[in-house]
């Protein structure tokens, strides 16, 4: 039984010294009952105004302790502090600078709840550091922050895992079913070759059109408790407007890009492993949308995105959803609809009959423990990412990209691969 | 010194000043006093324990030297005593901050020292802890910089990292080895597998796990006896053993994991079975011959979820007397199996009639539903408790089977065990046919009935509108939160006005009403209808406070869109006539407030933002008229369609209450016939048409959602049809029909007309002007008429 390190400092400043009976910390080798103190692992959280203080991660327990937090909203920090101190008895180290955070010793797995803009930037540096990552979705921003962080995580090491789970459990939104029976069907050849997937209000998903930007925000003054020019880190300096911030960063390309890059991973990921396709990208995205504002992120229509291999992932707006019965995978030799609804017959029974997926690390924790990659991982999470960011790409500019899998590049398309690796505001741009 | 620890109170409080006693007065060389405090330890009280660190503290750096110096291995021995005066000493010196520079001198010249991972870990904690004393210093990237040099190091061998790779498998840091495996999946072909596996035997059995993972992931057939070995060897490195076997598949490792169940690594070999790439039909009825207890329990789930139908016999065998066989049974049998699963269930405990109930279902399964009626009703008809064939017989949603089971139900002779099994799988099953029953049941308050027929008209009920007005129906009989709840949730998907209307008035309703913000929203974005703008406001101002209330993140998103939805939202306009129409004559007869001038069905025409609206009111019947009747006019309107295939009309001339295009003058149609359901009109039947006498000229529709102006003019047999200023019906009814608007020979057959029926109302001098029809999807504004004198 291996222990990460012996004891870890209490509470911020005083370095309290508690030795406790061997009975109530568990035994040392054999069955644990109880993980002991130099076996928890501990984690700090950056951006509590949001999905970092929902109950889904502000959690503390015995097997990984919440033991700092960061934002640089002074009212959201409070908030979560206290909330960790009401919730879970446990006093936190608090950071307004998240440098500070990821360079705490005490802390092991770093939780980056930001929004996007900050992810990549934040992975990097906690990589670096020396620390493991819980990451949310999208991965990142931009395709070349995603490569970057990639290169990062397995330069130093470290487990990576991003915050999307349905390739390996839950019901799948609206679809009627999880993903395993899918995989199944799909990986024992009976639809055919190649498939096409269709991500839309007809077959169970919804993009979320409310995440638009509005134009023309008018300069408000900027709140005292919200350090501004922090909060925006790497990304240009726009006069501050509540609704770029906050609830709706989502609708403003230099944060994120509105409901294609909020579900986008969610639902696409496991339809990349669906099809096989953790290492290679499409080779082609089309979009059929109005044109987009520079800043504030619109409405689409529909995106396709081609495989070399003729694959297809489909995505249909809020709206503009192909009517009647949607197949969600279409192959040559098969269609299977919402609830699993086959067009092969008997197609329970065979798949009851078929192996199941390849096995797959999906305990973090244990990850972090032994240093197996997690399941959804740096690499695999740069390419759902990458098909996200390539969509993203596709609208700004309003036409047809090329993609080459190998350099990560956009083909024959200069102004393609500036958005691929855009600049950084300031001494940031040295961080990744 | 004993090997059992003692209570050690936290009330340490290291801030405590010593005095000058306490300092080494022995002076004592530094191997002394590291021999002394090891046998203080563990303290009694807090000052002893402070006395002792101090003087290691003060001895620094020997004393730390020699204290790493006595760590062993962590697999050899316990180091406790050791680790606690390390720790003990470190924190002293964070909070006595004249001894730390020496303390962690100490630590960073020892720590090379230290005998495997976990102890090079414990001493670069206590580097770390004491360099970061002071708050806001950045330490540099130390953690991680030897991993990184490795990896620089790594990508430094250019396409042939084998020989890094072989040294990083004697470190004994995990994440090098493992930083070294990955890295080398890029570049793993046949040869350095195989150089891997020569150096395996000299590996640490830490090592050897990682190299196992690392073959199994890439699919290492060629190593199967190494693997195989050390599944069978058992220990360590049988976990990552095991789930490589499973990964590289062959028979032998199916043998070697089958052999592996039941021993401390069953849970993996499970695992590894049943992803295994591999038919197992023969090995695991062979494995289950002779198998007993864990393993035995495991061969049985194995069979079960991979469907292995050839264990079978062996576990209906089993049955009798293994829990573990009856619930692995669903799981295995085929229609072979459908007498013998009937007899077991015809025996069984009460606890186990469900899963018997399932294997049967599923032992028919394959068969047309019709089949499995058959063979369950017939299995009935020779069982000593039919009851329990009712579940699965549901299954089938055949409507045989439903009507037997209604018929159980309400069966003087059954018994009450025949009744409630029979209600129950009325509950369970998928076909409508069952939902009348059920909501009798539910309305004499069962509950569970409630739901089941909900259920069953959301998946069923096709037509929005009347799975709108079940569903509301549904809602007045429900008596708890939840059910009311998923009533309305369901109500959601049914966004009508009428959805809306009885939504909103569970806005208050404490218990249920963030679930009714919920939907009301939801259809308050998807109604095509037109909902009341005033009732609109009303219900989404409730909404939006009652999502501020409940102040999730969500929640916030929730509220904008109702701004935005408000925002978006006109009230009515009240309509005038145009100068010229003023002028001409015109009455309005409809201005967007009131239906004072109308008279008939206005449960379903009703007035909303301005518009006739016409509502498919759950059981509403019958047409609006004007109160007034008229000779000749000229009678404009507008029309909107909001939904496909909507079928409306104009009556002219005509009584109320009957049948205008035969006992009025005439229907002039209003159809949406561009809809596909309308695929095969006549001609006589397209949109304008004197309906059955005079075919309009066939117009394309504007798409839905716009408003269309309509004029119709008749003056003594003439009438005039005008959509969107095009004329689309110009002609004299007697003329169309040459004067025979029945059949001379007073049959029902009349061939003067172009429908060949008698219209006997057709020349009527004088009648009301109607709206035809009661299906929803239509809205009319702006009506007036100019009599013609």
């Amino acid at each position: 039984m291996k222990r990460r390190s012996f004891l870890k400092r209490g509470a911020a400043g005083a370095a309290l010294f508690t030795i406790v009976p061997r009975e109530t910390l568990g035994k040392m080798g054999g069955n644990n009952s109880f993980v002991a103190p130099s076996d928890q692992l501990t984690r700090g959280i950056i951006g509590v105004g949001g999905i970092g203080r929902s109950s889904l991660h502000f959690t503390s327990d015995s097997a990984c302790r919440l033991v700092a937090l960061c934002d640089v909203d002074q009212k959201h920090l409070d908030s979560a502090v206290a909330a960790a101190k009401s919730k879970f008895g446990q006093t936190v180290t608090t950071y307004h600078d998240f440098r500070e955070l990821i360079h705490d010793p005490n802390v092991d797995i770093v939780h980056i709840a930001t929004p996007p803009h900050w992810h990549g930037i934040m992975a990097v540096e906690a990589a670096n550091a020396g620390k493991d990552i819980f990451c949310e979705k999208p991965m990142t921003r931009t395709i070349g922050e995603g490569r970057r962080v990639e290169e990062a995580v397995k330069r130093n090491a470290r487990i990576f895992r991003l915050d999307t789970w349905f390739r390996f459990k839950d019901t799948f939104y609206g679809l009627g079913t999880d993903v395993k029976p899918l995989k199944k069907l799909v990986d024992s050849g009976l639809l055919g070759w190649p498939l096409k997937v269709r991500i839309s209000g007809a077959t169970g998903f919804t993009w979320k059109f409310y995440w638009v930007g509005k134009e023309n925000l008018e300069v408000q003054p900027v709140p005292k408790e919200l350090d501004y020019d922090l909060w925006l880190g790497p990304a240009p300096f726009k006069p501050y407007n509540v609704h770029r911030t906050h609830q709706t960063f989502r609708g403003y390309w230099d944060y994120d890009g509105g409901g294609l890059a909020d579900m986008g991973q969610h639902y696409i990921d496991p339809v990349q492993y669906i099809l096989g396709k953790d290492d290679t990208f499409p080779v082609k995205v089309e979009v059929d949308a109005p044109q987009q504002h520079p800043d504030a992120v619109s409405i689409w229509r529909q995106i396709t995105y081609t495989y070399e291999d003729g694959c297809q992932i489909i995505l249909e707006g809020e709206g503009f959803e192909s009517k009647g019965k949607v197949p969600y995978i279409e192959g040559p030799n098969g269609k299977v609809y919402k609830g699993f609804e086959c067009t092969i017959p008997n197609v329970q029974q065979l798949i009851n009959e078929m192996p199941e997926p390849e096995q797959r690390n999906t305990d973090f924790l244990e990850c972090v423990r032994t240093r197996r990659p997690f399941a959804l991982n740096e690499s695999n999470g740069h390419h759902s990412a990458t098909i996200v960011n390539m969509g993203v790409c596709a609208l700004r500019l309003g036409r047809t990209l090329h993609f080459d899998p190998k350099t990560q590049l956009f083909v024959g398309d200069e102004e393609a691969n500036h958005l691929v690796n855009q600049p950084m505001r300031g001494e940031w741009g040295k961080y990744i | 010194m004993r090997k059992t620890l003692y209570i050690i109170l936290s009330a340490l409080t290291f801030a405590v000043t010593l005095s000058a006693q306490a300092q080494d007065e022995r002076q004592r060389k530094p191997e002394t006093v590291v021999q002394d405090v090891l046998a203080q330890m563990p303290a009694q009280k807090a000052e002893d324990f402070n006395r002792e660190m101090q003087y290691l503290a003060q001895g620094a750096p020997q004393t730390i030297t020699l204290l790493v110096g006595m760590l062993q291995p962590t697999e050899k021995a316990q180091n406790n005593l050791v680790e606690y005066a390390i720790s003990g000493v470190t924190n002293f010196a964070c909070a006595n901050l004249q001894y730390k520079s020496a303390v962690l001198d100490g630590f960073r010249t020892s720590v090379t020292s230290a005998p495997d991972e976990t102890t090079r870990q414990l001493i670069q904690t206590q580097i770390r802890m004491l360099s970061a004393v002071e708050p806001n210093v950045f330490t540099t990237h130390e953690g991680a910089a030897p991993y990184a040099a490795h990896y620089d190091a790594l990508k430094g061998t250019y396409g042939d990292c084998t020989k890094l790779l072989l040294k990083s498998l004697k470190s004994k840091d995990r994440a090098y080895r493992v930083q070294a495996l990955q890295y080398a999946n890029q570049e793993v072909d046949e040869e350095l597998i195989l150089r891997v596996a020569k150096k395996f035997k000299g590996l640490s059995d830490d090592a050897k796990t990682d190299v196992l993972y690392w073959l199994g992931d890439n699919h290492a057939d060629s190593q199967s006896a190494l693997i195989l070995n050390e599944v069978k060897k058992g220990g360590p490195t049988a976990k990552a053993a095991i789930e490589a076997a499973g990964k590289i598949g062959g028979e032998q490792a199916a043998d070697a994991l089958i052999a592996a169940l039941g021993t401390e690594n069953s849970d993996a070999a499970k695992a590894a079975l049943l992803a295994y790439k591999g038919s197992l039909n023969a090995k695991v009825p062979a494995a289950l011959q002779n198998a007993t207890g864990e393993k035995q329990k495991a061969l049985l789930s194995i069979a079960s979820q991979r469907a292995i139908h050839e264990a079978a016999p062996q576990l209906l065998a089993l049955a009798a007397t293994s829990a573990d066989a009856v619930k692995a049974l669903p799981g295995v049998v085929t229609e072979k199996d459908t007498k013998a699963v009937a007899a077991l269930l015809e025996k069984a405990d009460a606890a186990q009639v469900p899963t018997l109930q399932k294997a049967l279902a599923a032992s028919v399964q394959a068969k047309p539903a019709k089949e499995q009626y058959q063979v369950l009703a017939s299995l009935m008809k020779a069982a000593q408790r039919p009851e329990r064939i009712y579940k699965p017989l549901a299954e089938t949603a055949t409507n045989e089977a439903i009507a037997d089971m209604v018929q159980t139900y309400g069966s003087a002779t059954a018994t009450d065990a025949q009744r409630a099994e029979a209600l129950g799988a009325l509950k369970a099953t998928k076909n409508f046919t069952a939902a009348p029953l059920l909501l009798e049941v539910a309305k004499k308050g069962d509950e569970a009935a409630l739901a089941s027929y909900v259920a069953l008209v959301k998946a069923n009920e096709r037509n929005i509108d009347r799975r709108c007005g079940k569903l509301e129906e549904a809602l007045q009989v429900a008596k708890t939160a939840d059910t009311k709840k998923a009533i309305i949730a369901a109500l959601a998907g049914a966004p009508t006005q009428k959805a809306f209307s009885v939504v909103g008035r569970y806005l208050d309703d404490k218990d249920v009403s963030y679930a009714a913000a919920q939907a009301e929203k939801e259809i308050a974005g998807k109604c095509v209808d037109e909902i009341n703008y005033d009732e609109m406001k009303a219900n989404l101002a409730k909404a939006s406070d009652i999502y501020k209330a409940h102040g999730t993140a969500d929640d916030g998103y929730a509220v904008d869109e109702i701004k935005k939805m408000l925002s978006e939202a006109q009230p009515s306009p009240i309509y005038q006539l145009t100068p010229e129409e003023k002028k001409e004559g015109f009455e309005l007869l409809f201005d967007g407030t009131n239906l004072d001038k109308w008279e008939g069905n206005k449960g379903g025409y009703t007035v909303q933002n301005g518009t006739i609206y016409v509502s498919a009111g759950y059981g509403n019947g019958g047409n609006l008229y004007t109160k007034k009747e008229y000779r000749d006019f000229i009678y404009r309107f507008e029309f909107c369609f909001v939904r496909h295939g909507v079928n409306n009309g104009v009556g002219i001339r005509t009584p109320e209450g009957v049948d205008a295009a035969y006992y009025g003058m005439c229907e002039s149609q209003i159809l949406d016939h561009d809809d596909p359901i309308y695929s095969g009109l006549h001609k006589y039947q397209v949109h304008g048409s004197v309906y059955g006498v005079i075919p309009a000229k066939r117009i394309k529709h504007k798409p839905l959602g716009e408003w269309n102006t309509e004029e119709i003019r008749v003056k003594g047999d003439h009438i005039t049809v005008i959509v969107n200023g095009e004329t689309i019906v110009d002609g004299n009814i007697r003329e169309a029909c040459q004067g025979h608007n029945v059949a001379p020979d007073g049959s029902d057959y009349n061939p003067y007309t172009v429908d060949h029926r008698n219209h006997p109302g057709m020349f009527n001098k004088t009648g009301h002007i109607g709206f035809l029809g009661h299906g929803a999807g239509i809205k009319f504004r702006n009506v007036r008429v100019k009599e013609l004198k």
